[in-house]
């Protein structure tokens, strides 16, 4: 057990390593750099960069040296825990996800558990009464919500939302709250402003949720074991959740090695439409510009979260369900 | 039925707008009977010190301030040589805080814009007269070498330090000059390649010396420039011009005035996280990063432009007062609030967000906004640009990949025939809400660079039918089955590519249309929807056969000539090679066969050391022989797409009905926000 997870632990870091380089590789291969980004975004206000100015900015960030020590020179830093800084921003890396950091987990997370709150009642629901009106009212509203892209769903709500709600759009903050402090207000300013970003995120993988478990729940229902189990006489409620909902989880638990970088990053699409200020938005905004450090540093996070989420369902996977336990031991 | 009045009347009013679009002159008479469009009017500066105020006044928190004794009386932080600004319309009174909508920490000009008074000259609501600013007055000598500032007397950084000659003298040998920090000089101080200096005179005189005639230089401190841009714009995001920077505060940042040299320097800088001095500096002198240095316009930042929220307050310093002799500017703070997309920042306008934006409103949603007024509290207004086009075809005059298709690119007539087979109206109404002038790309009339009266619609209208005649006879006349035109070299359809970048305009759709309108000729023109950066990349290189932007800037074509003929190599969508060719004195790059252009910057390059009147005839010229070749086709223009949209709260008093919007006006800072204020 002991070398197993040795070897896993040895193969994650591997893993990461692959991840930091072809992250970095991935960051290169558009055409042009920081400093090209830099000087396209200038021209648009009328600004000039002369060739040689812009080979001194390239100096300056280090942009005139071959890919390989760029990227030793920011892998040796990231060992170190210096993310460096970022170039669009002129803060350290740490700083400028660490305002977001947060809040992305906070929307996530929010939206995480209303998918599963949602998902996994109305599953059940679609599997044990099969066939019935509100197992096709279910199903149907679960067709148009996986064949709805999420930010067209983003942008109608948003501006429903404002026409017939008044309600504010876009952000988690109202104006008067975003430079204050902490306080009761703005968390309560920040609760008002999360379900409606939470709802459009968990809306997609609600319906995808529900058919998995309305179809695994199916698979389970058949099996003799339940047909035994309500000859002995177990409660209806007792059988169901006992035994085949458990077995039913285990896709949830086999998504969690996703749903961990999804809590860092949320859904890019979605957090640009209702400009949410998460992390999403952030490597989006920070490609463009290729702005390198902050763009590896989190596509490395994002990889080293997968990583550990794949890690951790395994172990749920084996807490959850017996038959993988007596599968390691045997 | 659900819709209520004030809709049908928008309904109505975007109809009219549509209609109207038949000719300029009735789109522009439409425009005046909505009333969104107002008449131009700005601030007045009072020049005759009999009308100056004696006594003066301030924002109550100042008061404050001077009260615990931690800021001087108000008489003693303004200048001898005061600025004294007639406001639009009224006396206005202190407090409040402007919120607007920003994209993030490349947005900076949102914030540089609304500090452009602290450049030494400004151009007032016309946009064609220059207004002073930071100098009192100013003077070319007859020779056309010598230029003189007058600074205003007892002018305080926002620090309380004086702001006088040395402050330029330091920025031109000490940050202009050092090449690390500047590796080449500008054209703005280089006329015809020879080296110009900055000499001062006394305390508030300060001289630009030039070996040769340099008369345009006048206009140069006069516009958004490199050299007269002032220090918000010109030193914030990496850049280093501006003409002056404040010595006081600087000074220790730079290796030459440290004990230890470069070594020290460096040294210093890593400890506060920096990689080197260089970045340091980039740091310190940038206003929007950093709210330690001292500046010169009416707002100063307090909390950066790398948050979630750019936060500037009032320069306790400032140098102007109002006739009363209320020190503005009046309110209190500006408030940016970043936003992850544009389709939000317009929402949250209709929502009553902002209390002024103009800045990256969307043309297209005009009827939404107009919809939205009365529960967002505001009031739209449309202003109206100068420039000739919001979409400029450039043909590439050096491409040589491939030899027919340079052939068609340098034939007049190949680009005059593509010219009239474009219907502008149709462009115009899909695009512009049928509010903006078709026509070629010449500057508006209001400008003294307009060449003349049928010069923006010389080549410039719908005629398909010349148009087919003309391409018949250059020897385009076989087409294939589909009818599209062929190749002279080997028989195959001849496909021009068209370079969209999706920026300002829906440029990508808008060549969808033009590509359509050509297919009625017979010419295949396939658009690329190119990223920005790689269109660009492309364009340097010399691969991309038509180009397509906008000239906004050409209407002063000295200023920014890029986007109107080949001079600088950083845009030179109309022929790269060319463009380094001049740029570089003939030593690279490709010289043009085409006399018209050799004659044009020949023009150009003449006309640095000609006297106004002179200068403008030579520009008109210029412009004449561009659009009698049509190197570049214009289509619709003078228009409010680009921060033409404003958005006024009810609130707000002193907004001028009409805005200039020009690069060199540095909308909406043109308008002196100092002066603008909360009338509830």
């Amino acid at each position: 057990m002991l070398t197993y997870t040795l070897q896993r632990f040895g193969l994650a870091l591997i893993t990461i390593w692959a991840i930091s380089v072809i992250s970095f590789v991935i960051i290169q291969l558009p055409p042009g750099d920081f400093v090209d980004a830099y000087i396209a975004s200038l021209s648009a206000s009328g600004s000039m960069v002369r060739q040689e100015e812009a080979q001194a900015l390239r100096q300056l960030y280090g942009l005139d040296q071959p890919i390989w020590v760029q990227y030793w020179k920011w892998a040796s830093r990231v060992a170190q825990g210096d993310f460096g800084t970022s170039m669009e921003w002129g803060r350290p890396v740490t700083e400028v996800l660490g305002d977001r950091l947060w809040l992305t987990v906070a929307v996530s997370l929010a939206a995480i558990f209303l998918t599963w709150g949602i998902a996994l009642p109305i599953g059940i629901y679609s599997a044990v009464r099969q066939y019935s009106m509100a197992d096709y009212a279910f199903t149907l509203i679960g067709f148009v919500g996986l064949a709805v892209p999420n930010f067209l769903l983003a942008l109608i709500i948003m501006y429903f939302g404002f026409v017939l709600f008044d309600l504010n759009v876009g952000g988690l903050f109202s104006a008067e709250y975003q430079l204050a402090p902490w306080s009761w207000g703005k968390a309560k300013d920040l609760m008002a402003h999360l379900p409606l970003p939470a709802l459009i995120l968990a809306l997609a993988g609600t319906a995808q949720l529900i058919r998995i478990m309305r179809a695994n729940l199916l698979d389970e229902l058949r099996r003799p074991y339940v047909a035994t189990a309500r000859a002995r006489g177990l409660a209806e409620w007792r059988v169901i959740v006992k035994y085949p909902v458990r077995a039913a989880l285990n896709p949830f638990a086999s998504t969690i090695g996703y749903l961990l970088p999804f809590v860092v990053s949320g859904s890019i699409v979605v957090s640009l439409v209702l400009s949410l200020p998460t992390v999403g938005p952030l490597l989006l905004r920070a490609l463009v510009a290729q702005d390198m450090f902050l763009a590896g540093t989190i596509v490395l996070l994002l990889g080293v979260l997968t990583v550990i989420g794949t890690f951790i369902s395994d172990l749920i996977l084996m807490w959850i369900d017996p038959r993988i336990r007596a599968g390691i031991h045997g | 039925m659900a819709f209520n009045s004030p809709l049908m009347a928008q309904l109505a009013l975007g109809l009219v707008l549509a209609v109207g679009a038949m000719s300029p002159a009735s789109a522009q008479s439409s425009l005046g009977q909505s009333g969104l469009v107002g008449t131009p009017e700005g601030i007045t500066i009072v020049t005759d010190q009999a009308q100056w105020p004696k006594t003066f006044n301030e924002a109550p928190q100042l008061a404050d301030l001077v009260k615990q004794g931690k800021l001087p009386a108000v008489k003693d932080r303004l200048p001898q040589d005061l600025m004294v600004i007639k406001p639009v319309k009224e006396i206005g009174k202190y407090g409040g805080t402007w919120r607007r909508g920003f994209t993030g920490p490349g947005d900076d000009e949102n914030g540089n814009r609304i500090n452009a008074s602290d450049r030494p000259m400004l151009v007032d609501h016309t946009g064609a007269k220059v207004n002073p600013s930071l100098a009192k007055s100013w003077k070319m000598s007859d020779d056309g070498k010598v230029f003189t500032l007058n600074l205003r007397r007892g002018l305080r950084w926002s620090d309380g330090a004086p702001m006088t000659a040395d402050d330029f003298v330091f920025w031109f040998e000490e940050i202009y000059s050092n090449k690390e920090i500047l590796p080449v000089g500008i054209p703005d101080m280089t006329p015809a390649g020879k080296p110009g200096k900055i000499v001062k005179v006394d305390d508030y005189t300060v001289n630009f010396v030039f070996e040769v005639p340099f008369y345009l230089f006048e206009d140069l401190m006069g516009g958004d420039t490199l050299i007269g841009g002032g220090q918000a714009v010109r030193q914030s995001n990496k850049r280093s011009h501006g003409a002056y920077a404040p010595a006081h505060y600087l000074k220790k940042f730079l290796p030459k005035f440290m004990p230890g040299g470069a070594d020290a320097a460096n040294a210093a800088a890593r400890a506060e996280g920096f990689d080197s001095w260089i970045a340091r500096l980039h740091f310190k002198k940038d206003w929007t990063l950093n709210p330690e240095l001292p500046v010169l316009g009416p707002f100063r930042t307090v909390q950066p432009i790398n948050n979630a929220v750019w936060v500037m307050e009032r320069n306790p310093f400032y140098w102007a007062v109002d006739t009363a002799g209320n020190q503005l500017p009046y309110l209190d703070r500006v408030q940016m609030t970043v936003v992850e997309n544009l389709e939000v920042l317009n929402l949250r306008a209709m929502a009553g967000d902002y209390d002024l934006q103009e800045r990256h409103i969307d043309l297209g949603k005009l009827p939404v906004l107009l919809e939205n007024q009365a529960r967002g509290k505001y009031k739209v207004h449309l202003d109206l640009a100068l420039n000739g086009t919001d979409a400029i075809y450039h043909f590439n005059q050096s491409f040589d990949a491939d030899a027919e298709i340079a052939k068609w690119l340098r034939n007049a007539d190949f680009r005059r025939a593509l010219s009239l087979a474009i219907d502008r109206k149709q462009l115009n109404e899909t695009f512009w809400l049928g509010v903006a002038v078709p026509g070629s790309t010449a500057p508006g009339e209001a400008l003294p660079y307009f060449p003349g009266p049928g010069w923006r619609e010389k080549w410039s209208t719908f005629d398909q039918k010349t148009a087919n005649e003309m391409l018949d006879k250059i020897g385009l006349s076989r087409k294939d089955a589909q009818g599209f035109r062929v190749r002279t070299d080997n028989g195959q359809r001849l496909r021009i590519q068209i370079q969209a970048v999706q920026a300002f305009l829906p440029w990508p759709k808008i060549s969808e249309m033009v590509a359509d309108q050509w297919a009625k000729v017979g010419i295949q023109a396939d658009v690329r929807d190119t990223e920005r950066n790689l269109a660009f990349t492309r364009t340097q290189n010399n691969e991309h056969h038509i180009m397509v932007w906008n000239n906004g800037g050409t209407e002063l074509l000295y200023l920014f000539p890029r986007h109107a003929i080949p001079v600088d190599p950083t845009e030179a969508f109309m022929g790269p090679e060319h463009a380094k060719w001049y740029a570089s004195g003939g030593t690279q790059g490709k010289k043009p066969e085409d006399p018209n252009i050799l004659k044009m910057l020949e023009l150009f390059t003449s006309a640095a050391g000609q006297k106004t009147d002179e200068r403008i005839k030579t520009a008109q010229e210029i412009w004449k022989i561009l659009i009698d070749q049509q190197y570049a086709i214009g289509t619709v223009g003078q228009s409010p797409a680009l921060m033409g949209v404003r958005l006024v709260s009810e609130r707000l008093g002193n907004i001028p009905s009409r805005n200039c919007i020009a690069q060199h006006c540095r909308t909406p800072g043109g308008a002196h926000p100092e002066t603008w204020f909360y009338k509830n």
